[in-house]
Parts: structure tokens; C-alpha cells; sequence
């Protein structure tokens, strides 16, 4: 019996040596260069009541010898150019992603069972899986949330969704980058294999409360907006494809 | 107690997971899918959801399971009581999972026999370095060998 195929998946990724601020954001794809709108933070939480400031800052390759609040997450950046999440085609950038951190004003960190302030290029293990590479250039989003808000359910939830604002922001330029300049091209099929043994990868996901949840299937890859959250659904098993998840199917809340 | 910085898996871990990577460009697995499940707050829910978890599996017809968990402590309640009930169904099941010296499990059964280990620190503990104590290649390759093996040998005695 052959292999069924059911579906495709294509990640492009565009490579990037440097970043830096600028009065638009927009991708100099030929100097490999992406430029950050240089206030867009202060847009972004102007609606935001729990928080009390945010700061948008680059972080060069070998800038990582400097204080950071508690990491809260690191995020991809990948957007959707055709079709939903687990098909069709993405957009991702290589050699740069983006870093939450947060406290709050009276300077409790933003954690629940531990938590990772101190110097950067101490604090993460970098090279690995959810971590940044040694030349990565990190897009840094701290946020000081307002007194008692890092312990409620909705603190950590409002920086994620600034954090998440920040990251749309490049990922619309993405979006219209000429996918024909791309770095790096993959393929990815979701398929039947008939006669081999079945097998499902079942992960574990926090979903206790404040600091602990998960977001599945948001709009964009590893995004935020279009999530649901895995607490809202009273944590039953909900089970994604295998190219859903490699496209970016969860975001950890933590 | 539930998930520290060093085990957390963050988003970008999800975005490029060992584990998915390792499994899914085998080619003597048909991997069905990715299954999500939650670690509600109590106990009665911990049981509830992973029960249905391991129904999935069933219904599933699956000939294995691999299941991860991100965090320890409170959350190897939930870990160990889903892996229970995939192995009362007689599905070979391996886990894997940080232990170390600061992690072992509250809570054992007979079908906890295969942990994968992966913490990565000397002391064996949560050292509060994100990304330390995560699934590597090398770990989703070793869970993968012992599902292998189990499923050989058969689920149901």
C-alpha cells in the first residue's frame, strides 16, 4: 500500500544580519536588514490597563551581558502567506526572534516557580530548540506591569498580547517579501503510512492558571491573536496534525 | 510547583520541536497526529482529562504513545496518572520528562518503566537557565528507540 498524502506544508525562511529602528518597519531583503518602527510599543499599549510601561530594545549578538527581567518567552518570526496554519505556504526569518520579559512596578518578576532575571548570557541556555543561536539578534520586549498584576490570570496575558503586536508588525512586511528570495526552502507532508506502526506524540501543556497556560491555532505561526486557550476549553485533549504543530500550533503562556 | 524556566518549553520550542522533528522523519512510524492535553489545577480534573486522553489513544488504534511533559512536581500527577491509564489499555507508552535528583516522580506505576530523562544540569535540578533542562534531539531519538522496542515486544501480556 502507497503513502497517502493529505498535506503540504512549505517554510521559507529569509535570513537576517541586522535590525535596527527606524520610522517604518520594513525588510531591506537584498542588505538583509529588517527595520523596527521605533515607537510602536507606546501605539501598542495605549489600551492596555494593566500595564504600567513597555520597552521595545535590539539586542546585538554580542550585547547578551546585560540585566533582563524574567523571561517569559521566546518567540519565532513566521507568518502565514497562503492558507491556514499546517498548510500552504509560511514566511519565517532566520537569525534574529524575539524575547519577553516582564516585572511588575514594585519589582516582583513576572514568574511562578522560578524565575530567570539576571544577566542574559547567563540566564539561557542558548543553541537549543527554544532558545535563541549564538548570533541571533534578539527583539526585546520588557514590560512593567502594574502593582499585583503578574500573579492574575490577565498580566501575563496582556504582555504576550503586546509582545504578540510587535511581532505582527514584522510579520506583515513578511508577508509581501518575494518568496522567490528565499534562503531556505522545506517541505513538509502530513501523510498516511500505511502498514507502518502508528504513533502519537501526546504533550503535556500547563494549564493550571496565571503563568500557566497554553494557546492552540492561533492566526499566525506561534502567534497570539486567534488562540484559544487550553484552560478555556477545560483541558481536554484536543489533537492538531503534525504540520499544525511544526507550524507554530502552540504558544506557551508561561 | 509546575513549570520552571529551565524545563518550560517556549514557543519557539514548539515552533521547532526535537521531539516532532525526531518522530516524524522516521520512516517506519506513521506519527497520527500531535496530541494537546492540559494540567487542570485539581485532582479530580487531572484523572478526568487524562483518562480521555488515553481514550483517544484507543479509539485511535494507535500501536504507541509518547508523551512529554514540561513540567514536574505537581504536573507528574497528571504525567503519571495519564501514562497509567494508556498502559491499562495495553499500549506500549514511553515517557519523557525532567527527573534528575530535584525531580522525582510523587506518584509511580508499573508502566513508568521507560523515562526519558532530560535533564541536562550537573546537580540533576531546575537551575532557572531557560532552554537547560529541554528535549534534545538526542532524548526524542532515545524515547523513539525504547517506543520501538516496546512495540515490538507488544502492548497487551
Amino acid at each position: 500500500m502507497e503513502e497517502r498524502v493529505l498535506r503540504r506544508l512549505v517554510i521559507k525562511s529569509f535570513h537576517i544580519n541586522d535590525v535596527k529602528f527606524s520610522e517604518k518597519t520594513f525588510i531591506d531583503i537584498q542588505n538583509r536588514t529588517l527595520y523596527l518602527r521605533k515607537n510602536c510599543i507606546e501605539e501598542f499599549i495605549s489600551n492596555e490597563e494593566d500595564i504600567k510601561q513597555a520597552k521595545l530594545s535590539i539586542i546585538p549578538k554580542d550585547g547578551r551581558d546585560i540585566f533582563v527581567n524574567s523571561i517569559l518567552d521566546f518567540s519565532p518570526i513566521a507568518t502565514k502567506v497562503l492558507g491556514r496554519l499546517g498548510e500552504g505556504i509560511t514566511h519565517v526569518l532566520t537569525g534574529v526572534c524575539g524575547m519577553l520579559t516582564a516585572v511588575d512596578e514594585e519589582g516582583v518578576q513576572v514568574a511562578e516557580f522560578g524565575s530567570s532575571e539576571g544577566i542574559l548570557s547567563q540566564q539561557v541556555y542558548f543553541n537549543r530548540a527554544g532558545t535563541p543561536k549564538d548570533d541571533d539578534i534578539i527583539i526585546h520586549v520588557d514590560i512593567t506591569l502594574k502593582k499585583g498584576m503578574g500573579t492574575v490570570r490577565k498580566g501575563p496575558t496582556a504582555c504576550h498580547r503586546v509582545f504578540d503586536k510587535v511581532i505582527q508588525e514584522i510579520r506583515n512586511v513578511l508577508k509581501k517579501v518575494n518568496g522567490r528570495l528565499c534562503d531556505e526552502r522545506h517541505e513538509f507532508i502530513d501523510s498516511i503510512k500505511p502498514l507502518k506502526k502508528k504513533v502519537v506524540i501526546i504533550k503535556q501543556v500547563a494549564g493550571q492558571g496565571a503563568m500557566y497556560d497554553t494557546l492552540f491555532l492561533p492566526n499566525e505561526p506561534g502567534g497570539f491573536e486567534g488562540g484559544r486557550s487550553i484552560i478555556d476549553v477545560g483541558n481536554v485533549p484536543i489533537i492538531l496534525s503534525p504540520n499544525e504543530f511544526r507550524d507554530g500550533a502552540l504558544r506557551a503562556m508561561h | 510547583m509546575g513549570v520552571g524556566p529551565s524545563t518550560k518549553e517556549t514557543t519557539l520550542h514548539h515552533f521547532r520541536d526535537p521531539l516532532l522533528d525526531v518522530v516524524s522523519k522516521d520512516e517506519d512510524i506513521d506519527l497520527v497526529g500531535v496530541m494537546i492535553v492540559g494540567t487542570p489545577q485539581e485532582n479530580e480534573d487531572k484523572y478526568f482529562v487524562g483518562k480521555l486522553a488515553a481514550q483517544w489513544c484507543e479509539a485511535m488504534r494507535v500501536d504507541g504513545v509518547l508523551i512529554s511533559v514540561d513540567g514536574w512536581g505537581n504536573s507528574h500527577v497528571d504525567f503519571a496518572n495519564t501514562i497509567e491509564e494508556i498502559g491499562k489499555r495495553g499500549i506500549p507508552v514511553v515517557g519523557l520528562s525532567f527527573v534528575g535528583t530535584q525531580a522525582q516522580f510523587v506518584v509511580k506505576n508499573q508502566y513508568m518503566d521507560t523515562i526519558v530523562d532530560f535533564n541536562k544540569s550537573k546537580e540533576g535540578i531546575e537551575t532557572e537557565v531557560v532552554g537547560e533542562n529541554n528535549v534534545t534531539e538526542i532524548d526524542a531519538k532515545k524515547a523513539l528507540a525504547f517506543l520501538k522496542l516496546k512495540m515490538k515486544r507488544g502492548g497487551l501480556k
